[in-house]
């Protein structure tokens, strides 16, 4: 199945107006992967699979043989009712005999598969990644610090090249876990488990938290963006740059409603807003989804969920806010400038 | 399968239904939309005057407005969460005993010491450099940092708005002649002596006004 | 030398009376000590790397009961210890004090000589003042002819006492009225660090963030100035700076993530000429092309800026809270700034400049000639603000202009201050931090155990946040050549909660408890030889010596404890000639003037609070107050004598009023 690409992400939200996006694709289909840290294991799940089936396919043959051989009658009335065969270990001798051969080549398999997915040596990237109840702050490291901005759910990453993902959790147990291109790793409150992506096509891969962490569990998806080199930095070179300062009345008295109600728990660079409890709202028109996988990035979208969170994702950590209609479509005119 | 194994299975399909639906929502989050008692809105709580009233009548609006959740332990849990990602921690200190703000474990509350009056001092702000958290904090979270600083144990319960004017504590000695000038609410609202009085008004069990063993840091 | 007299005097029943064996004792043992300063025989062993570097400290020099001082002889006097020598420019009168540090060189020595060691265990209180605020009381008066100004914390009131006059009347006072809105942002009680006199006008700041003029004859605001937004959390505290017709002033708020500056004033008008700020690009920094620092993390372009992750440089603090130096024979000013913010480091990846360093600039245009950042990447709250004391001293055998200051991170350095280049870095107090200063690349090494991480309680970090000096500053008498200071000995174990930066709320992040280091006494007083690199004596105290240090030309030193003892001590041999219990702890810096009388008269305020009060849970820390003291040989003042004495000539003051339905 081929990757989901920006565009026909967008198309398909278009099309379908507001529905979840896993409907227009099988977006977590681990069957087929699209990196080497997801390959090798997807291969060997194959290969497995397939001498799973037909080592029972052959057992199921040879016993349904052994099952219904009819036996050749007695010649003799007065002969021993048991006659035993004779002849049959060559039988055992080749089964086993097979199967060992197979078992070790499949252990001998695992083996190099394993080290195949392990963490590379040399990786591009450094994410700095933190699950929490029920989202993904994403902290892009970088040698030079002012090339450290951090982003929430949707991550970017250069097509072709490894990326190393640190993970820590601010809260419980959680786990990344992106099917088509790599295994999942957990996420463990206390201690920081290194993972690693790599995907070798262009396109849009979700993701999932792969460990029960509360109600919304369900809801704790991320997309992760392979782009071309030039794309990705195009991209990373958006990101660094603070939000644009409001350019229309319209928008200025919206950064003052969202400053005054927002940015206790989000912030966008280049205003007051600062919060970290919730996601970096920066860039947001530049991300495909909302409420961290939850919703297309659709204005309507956008006002339901600032209008009442509570009841698309009960028991999240935004607020179901009482905003006045006023105050919430300034808070939308502004935000809508944060691309 | 037989009719009696069918049955079975209705049963316990049924079962299992309703089970899972009398599973309540928890109520995760820093704010969940369903709160244990209905809210009081917060404009009537900012009625609850800063101190007494002009005229003989005092005030009892404190009295209608009890925290919601109180008594409600993941509420003080949340509530200390918020007290420190809130950046409440960095003036009144870790432990609530002050910095540079006051000490929230203490008895001594300039602006009220109900959870109404706490409540108003975070909405609303105070001079002195306390900033307004409405409308950077929904009413719901505010709560749940007044419920925090209720289990620190310095503040006073909801209908002892009178007790905390007076700056009267536990074990205060009333004798008949002040008890007999007081008003009857603010007769209602003097600590009641041990064993109580037959006609007192039911109040919320009344909190140690000295800060309780282990919630200090 | 206790030994020596011990031994002595134990063997006295040899001789005929004591007294004699005193006297025997004396003139056997005086010669050991010097001979063993003069030799540098008190080398003391220096502690293991690896459990924390005590510094060099010799045995305690506490009194013992009984025990004279020593007949120190002013006339023919010991020679200093080495050849530390400072420019006391603008030397001001002798028997004024016009400026909190007394000169451009931060040396805060007085060359009064009235009180000697011999006579100070006469000094007895002259007469004092309460000027009616609780809060910390962190400022020296002034002195000016026969007026006495002085500026309180919170509100900042402004009194002018008349010397000349019995009671010592209010000549005019002055409230500024500065809003109660600053109380709630002041991260370190409501203090101020004291006033400057210049062209007439007695200059101050306000806590809310407003410089201030009076004219010191009329008592009436001259001109104002707003310096900043206090709902950003940012307020002022610090004594502004004067040289020539520049005002230098800086801000507070290091733990609030306000943006550190320090700015020039014109001194007639207060209209702000320019503004340096500690983080951001070149030119928010004023750095050009002639600024040439000497470690290579500090070259490069805008690194205000690319030493933080993106955006978070606007929020950076490196507030200028603390002191300021002036150098006029090169026209430089030096001063420090603040720790970055917000003070969780996993927030802000990056070396973080330009903050916990220290800044050479040229007076004028304000333009920076070198940097060097103490603690890069500052993970404890080292701010970088404490004095830079200017000495000329012999450094390996090369007369070299240096700059000594004693950094909050426990190393003492002496640097350069043409080039910026660290001549030397050793501990002077308990630190387990770092394995000291790479000298070649200016680098601290930083033991890996000691980074806090975030959500993970760290135990024993030593010196804690204040340090193991904060801001009181130091002493430098030329008469012995050596440094005096009051430093600490403290660890913390220290928990970082990440937070998210609303403004006006702190951005701090720092959950702390603190104790004292091993040794179990909070603070010390010292005596550092700044040539040879290492204590010559210190005082160990059971509280906090956060007071200032007072150096004079009688050869006595003075400083005052948290738990309210002001002490004089003989400059040369460490010991204390007196002690005096106050109203309330000591962290004011302690001022000597003449007054009219031509008497030597010393003062210090008491008044506890501002950073001391990490340590209000210690048994025996005093209440809070705010009274000036005056001390004079005997108590004689024109302020007591034999019958009916009144106040002349003094005006209704203005008063605080805390509590009192007036002012909050």
């Amino acid at each position: 199945m081929k990757p989901m690409t920006s565009s026909r992400v967008a198309a398909a939200a278009a099309l379908c107006g507001a529905p979840l996006l896993a409907d227009a694709e099988p977006a977590m289909s681990y069957l087929h992967t699209f990196g080497p840290a997801g390959d090798p294991a997807t291969r060997l799940g194959w290969g497995l699979a397939i001498i799973s089936i037909v080592v029972v396919v052959v057992i199921t043959v040879l016993l349904l043989a052994a099952a219904l051989r009819r036996r050749l009658p007695s010649a003799d009335p007065r002969a021993l009712a048991v006659h035993r065969d004779e002849g049959g270990m060559p039988w055992l001798y080749i089964g086993v005999g097979v199967s060992t051969v197979v078992l070790v080549g499949c252990a001998v398999w695992t083996m190099f598969t394993v080290a195949a997915v392990a963490m590379p040596t040399q990786t591009v990237l450094t994410l700095q990644v933190t699950a929490a109840q029920w989202w993904w702050s994403v902290r892009y490291e970088s040698s030079e610090p002012d090339r450290i901005f951090t982003i929430a759910n949707e991550i970017h990453i250069p097509v072709g090249r490894p990326v190393r993902i640190e993970l820590a959790s601010q809260d419980v147990i959680h786990s990344f876990w992106i099917p088509q291109l790599a295994g999942k790793m957990d996420v463990i409150p206390g201690q920081t488990n290194v993972t690693w992506l790599q995907a070798d096509q262009p396109g849009t891969y979700r993701g999932q938290c792969g460990e029960y962490c509360g109600a919304q569990h369900a809801h704790m998806a991320m997309y992760v963006v392979a782009d071309t080199p030039q794309d990705y930095a195009i991209w990373v070179r958006d990101q660094l740059r603070d939000a644009a300062a409001p350019a229309s009345e319209a928008a200025r008295l919206g950064e003052q409603a969202f400053t005054a109600h927002c940015a206790a728990c989000h912030a966008v660079r280049g205003t007051d807003a600062g919060g970290i409890l919730g996601p970096d709202l920066t860039h947001l028109m530049s991300r495909h989804t909302i409420a961290a996988g939850l919703l297309p990035n659709t204005p309507g979208n956008l006002a339901a969920w600032i209008a009442d969170s509570q009841a698309l994702k009960p028991g999240s950590r935004m607020p179901a806010l009482a905003l006045s209609g006023r105050d919430l479509s300034a808070t939308l005119t502004y935000l809508q400038t944060l691309h | 399968m037989s009719a009696r194994q069918r049955r079975l299975l209705v049963a316990l399909t049924v079962g299992c239904a309703a089970l899972v639906a009398s599973c309540g929502k928890s109520d995760g989050g820093s704010s969940a939309g369903a709160a244990p008692q209905p809210e009081p809105g917060a404009t009537a709580v900012g009625d609850v005057p800063l101190g007494d009233v002009a005229g003989a009548a005092q005030s009892t609006l404190a009295t209608q407005f009890p925290n919601p959740y109180a008594n409600d332990p993941q509420a003080v849990q949340q509530g200390h969460d918020l007290f420190i990602k809130m950046n409440c921690a960095g003036c009144h200190g870790y432990d609530a005993k002050g910095g540079m703000g006051p000490n929230l474990t203490d008895g001594y509350w300039r602006y009220g010491g109900v959870p109404a009056s706490i409540f108003n001092s975070i909405y609303q702000g105070r001079p002195q450099g306390m900033p307004a958290w409405n409308p950077a904090l929904p009413p719901q979270d505010i709560w749940k940092l007044v419920a925090y600083i209720q289990s620190l144990g310095g503040s006073y319960p909801a209908g002892q708005y009178q007790a905390w004017l007076q700056g009267d504590k536990q074990g205060d000695n009333v004798p008949a002649e002040v008890a007999a000038s007081l008003l009857p609410d603010q007769a209602a609202s003097t600590p009641e002596p041990k064993g109580g009085t037959a006609n007192a008004p039911s109040v919320p069990p009344q909190a140690d006004i000295a800060p309780a063993p282990g919630t200090g840091k | 030398m206790d030994t020596c007299i011990k031994i002595i005097e134990r063997a006295s029943p040899l001789l005929l009376r004591r007294s004699l064996a005193g006297a025997f004792a004396l003139l056997l043992c005086q010669p050991m000590v010097a001979g063993a300063q003069l030799s540098g025989a008190s080398t003391p062993p220096r502690a293991e790397l690896g459990t924390g570097t005590a510094p060099p400290s010799p045995d305690m020099t506490i009194p013992e009961p009984g025990m004279k001082a020593p007949a120190a002889a002013i006339d023919s006097p010991e020679p200093p210890l080495n050849n530390a020598h400072a420019n006391f420019a603008p030397n001001d009168p002798p028997g004024e004090w016009r400026r909190q540090a007394r000169d451009y060189a931060n040396t805060r020595y007085s060359p009064l000589d009235q009180i000697t060691a011999a006579n100070v265990a006469k000094l007895r209180v002259a007469w004092s003042f309460s000027d009616g605020t609780p809060n910390g009381h962190e400022a020296a008066p002034l002195v000016v002819g026969d007026t006495m100004y002085i500026v309180t914390p919170f509100p900042n009131l402004a009194y002018a006492l008349d010397l000349s006059k019995a009671g010592a009347p209010i000549k005019w006072s002055y409230d500024p009225s500065p809003t109660p809105l600053a109380i709630g942002k002041a991260c370190c009680d409501t203090v101020n660090r004291g006033s400057v006199y210049a062209d007439g006008k007695l200059i101050y700041n306000l806590l809310d963030d407003h410089t201030i003029a009076i004219d010191v004859k009329t008592g009436k605001e001259v001109w104002r100035t707003k310096m900043g937004d206090v709902t950003t959390g940012m307020t002022m505290t610090m004594a502004p700076f004067v040289v020539g017709d520049k005002v230098y002033v800086g801000n507070s708020g290091g733990e609030l993530g306000v943006w550190g500056w320090l700015a020039a004033l014109d001194v007639k008008t207060g209209k702000e000429l320019w503004r340096a700020h500690s983080s951001g690009t070149d030119k928010d920094v004023m750095i050009g092309a002639d600024f040439k620092p000497f470690y290579s993390w500090m070259k490069g372009k805008d690194l205000g800026k690319m030493t933080w992750p993106a955006g978070m440089w606007k929020t950076g603090a490196g507030s200028v809270w603390g002191w300021v130096s002036f150098d006029p024979e090169t026209n430089t000013i030096y001063y420090g700034t603040s720790n970055p913010g917000p003070r969780v480091p996993s927030q802000r990846p990056g070396y973080n400049l330009w903050t916990s360093a220290v800044f050479a600039r040229d007076a004028t245009t304000g333009m920076a000639k070198w940097a060097y950042q103490f603690t890069p990447h500052d993970q404890w709250d080292y701010d970088g603000i404490n004095e830079d004391l200017l000495l000329d001293l012999t450094f390996d055998g090369k007369p070299r202009k240096v700059l000594v200051h004693f950094d909050r991170n426990a190393f003492a350095y002496t640097i350069d201050r043409t080039t910026g280049e660290v001549l030397s870095a050793e501990p002077f107090a308990y630190q387990n931090w770092s394995h000291g200063i790479d000298l070649k690349t200016g680098m601290p090494k930083v033991v890996a155990e000691a980074q806090p991480k975030p959500n993970v309680k760290v135990n024993n970090v030593c010196p804690p946040d204040i340090g193991g000096k904060d801001w009181q500053p130091s002493a430098f008498s030329p008469r012995t050549g050596l440094v005096y200071a009051g430093i600490f000995n403290i660890c913390m174990d220290v928990t970082d909660h990440p937070q998210s930066y609303i403004p006006g709320t702190p951005y701090d992040g720092m959950e702390m408890t603190r104790h004292a280091a091993p040794g179990g006494n909070w603070g010390e007083f010292m005596a550092w030889d700044p040539v040879a690199g290492k204590k010559a004596w210190s005082i160990k105290e059971q509280f906090m010596t956060m007071s200032g240090t007072l150096a004079t030309g009688g050869d006595v030193v003075f400083y005052g404890t948290v738990d309210g003892w002001f002490r004089a001590v003989d400059a040369r041999s460490g010991k204390v000639l007196w002690s005096q219990k106050l109203s309330s702890g000591i962290i004011g810096q302690p001022m000597t003037y003449l007054g009219p009388d031509k008497r030597q008269y010393v003062a210090v305020y008491s008044g506890v609070g501002g950073a001391a009060m990490v340590s209000a849970s210690e048994p025996g820390f005093p209440p809070r107050g705010g009274v000036l003291y005056v001390f004079s040989i005997d108590g004689e003042s024109p302020h007591s004598a034999a019958g009916m004495l009144t106040t002349e000539g003094a005006v209704p003051a203005v008063r605080s009023e805390r509590g009192m339905g007036g002012k909050p």
